[in-house]
């Protein structure tokens, strides 16, 4: 304990911690600002709904690591090499939930909306989006903790993060480092998984927890 | 008035019309029940009439103006809208889902607050106790309430209607159909009723357009002259072998010529001048004799007889 305590206090961790977090942090939100408006684009036709989804699952297919071996020849080793390959791992989960989401909205409550003289945009925003919140910030949620757990492979390509403790223990054999890599990034992935899991319920628009309770009854 | 002028739709790559040649007119004040078999094109018709759906030829006039002068969003606004399966937005309140149009419509605050109270009061929801609630909370009795106060919510003219009582049990259909045509004895909206019930049809409307399968239009017509002259096989068939006591479900008895009971009454079942004709003749066949003493709040009897309902459906035998 004392062991993976003192490789926790040197110099250097707080730096691979940064660059961890920092990978993790930009890659998701470049997979947002690129999936969400994808998904709202494609929403109104169901061909390219489909498209969208299909891409997605093939996307989420592919392991991680092959497609941070993918990002090393086209954009060479570094940080942002790795944040390319970061930002694609968290784009298929985040389309494929925003796009299911806003398609699974009840039709006959989107047809009262337009009967009502709702305009387009204002079923998307007033209705759409906050009935598909609950699917969207799951799909968020799940590309974060993806991310965060990728974003340890970072150090094959040079991108830092806490993947350089790991491979740095192995090289010299050392268990505390090893296992001190290890634990930051388990506990960094739960940290995100129970931040997200808050955010998602913050976001459930309080109607629908009604429905939900009602429903499980 | 809504006048449709040879109104005719074709969805695209296909060959048969779903609505074809279509013209009539929905009187002002009047609930006009399009009504028939699935595949009619009643829905359809419906839904051109606030544009969802755009006809591929005829027009469609609202007040003698045709509904394409202005845009379709801006006249979805004007015409109060509500469908079977309600579409009440679970993500919001029900004053909320009641707002929606005022809103859209820019009202200020104190006005849609107390409009919200006023519709609540109107469809028998107590609103100190119903407004802030989330639709998942309400039964699916209260929920068609409340679609039909948000159809009303900006108090329009028109209102187009799409078995907006199809979703609930037949008891409780009943009990909302008797409130609708007490608030539109109120409100005396000019109305377009879908439904595929017959039944539904003749309680509800003023006037009835039966349609048959291609969307064409089989009959216009009040529900009684729909019951006592159908102009053709199909609309026979469709109003079924009981039109007779159908027609007898339109008329009370207490709106019969009946003769006093002076002392013919003795031992006779009483009857409710409320009740229908039909449910008068169903009470009288039940106790076993052919007459009984109509009386309504006051002490006037009269003798209601097989003889005087049979009157009644002289010159419409089936």
């Amino acid at each position: 304990m004392n062991g993976i305590l003192e490789v926790l206090r040197r110099g250097g961790f707080g730096q691979l911690l940064l660059t961890h977090i920092e990978l993790s942090v930009l890659a998701l939100l470049i997979g947002i600002a690129i999936a969400i408006p994808v998904a709202l684009a494609v929403n109104r036709s169901p061909f390219w709904s489909a498209v969208a989804i299909n891409i997605g699952n093939i996307g989420r297919s592919v392991p991680s690591l092959a497609i941070l071996a993918f990002a090393l020849p086209i954009f060479g080793l570094g940080f942002v090499p790795s944040l390319v390959a970061l930002a694609a791992l968290a784009i298929p989960p985040i389309l494929i939930n925003a796009s299911t989401g806003l398609r699974q909205v009840d039709p006959k409550i989107v047809d009262a909306a337009r009967g009502m003289g709702l305009s387009g945009r204002q079923i998307l925003t007033g209705v759409q989006i906050p009935i598909a919140a609950p699917i969207i910030f799951a799909g968020i949620r799940t590309a974060a903790v993806q991310v965060v757990a990728s974003a340890t492979l970072a150090t094959f390509i040079g991108g830092g993060g806490l993947g350089d403790l790991i491979v740095e223990g192995f090289q010299r054999n050392d268990i505390y480092i090893q296992l001190a890599g290890a634990l930051s990034v388990a506990v960094l992935a739960i940290i995100t998984e129970l931040g997200f899991g808050f955010l998602e319920r913050a976001f459930t628009p309080k109607g629908l927890k009604v429905a939900r309770k009602r429903r499980g009854k | 008035m809504i006048e449709f002028k040879n109104v005719s739709k074709t969805y695209p790559g296909s060959t048969k019309p779903v609505v074809d040649g279509l013209s009539f007119e929905v009187l002002d004040g009047e609930i006009c029940v399009l009504v028939g078999p699935s595949g009619c094109g009643k829905t359809t018709s419906m839904r051109m009439i606030n544009r969802l759906i755009e006809p591929s030829s005829g027009q469609i006039l609202i007040d003698g103006e045709p509904n394409t002068a202005m845009s379709g969003t801006k006249l979805r606004r004007k015409i109060g809208y509500a469908i079977q399966q309600i579409g009440l937005f679970p993500h919001r309140t029900i004053a909320d889902n009641i707002a929606i149009v005022p809103q859209l419509l820019d009202w200020d605050k104190s006005r849609i607050k107390s409009r919200i109270e006023e519709l609540l009061e109107l469809v028998g929801l107590e609103p100190g106790q119903y407004r802030g609630r989330y639709p998942a909370e309400l039964s699916g009795g209260q929920q068609q309430r409340v679609g039909v106060a948000r159809a009303l919510a900006a108090d329009p003219p028109i209102m187009l209607m799409d078995e907006p009582f199809g979703a609930v049990d037949p008891i409780n259909r009943s009990r909302l159909q008797d409130e609708f045509l007490r608030i539109q004895q109120e409100i005396r909206k000019t109305i377009v009723f879908v439904t595929h019930d017959i039944d539904e049809a003749i309680k509800m409307g003023d006037r009835i357009a039966i349609l048959k399968e291609g969307g064409v239009l089989a009959q216009y017509d009040t529900p009684e002259e729909i019951l006592t002259n159908p102009a053709s096989n199909f609309v026979n068939d469709f109003v079924g072998k009981d039109r007779i006591l159908k027609r007898l479900s339109l008329l009370r008895v207490g709106d019969m010529d009946l003769d006093p009971a002076n002392g013919n009454g003795e031992g006779l079942p009483t009857l409710s001048d409320r009740l229908t004709v039909r449910d008068a003749l169903s009470e009288l066949m039940g106790a076993g004799v052919g007459r009984g003493v109509v009386q309504g709040d006051g002490d006037e009897r009269r003798l209601l007889t097989m003889e005087s309902i049979e009157a009644l459906t002289k010159g419409a035998r089936a």
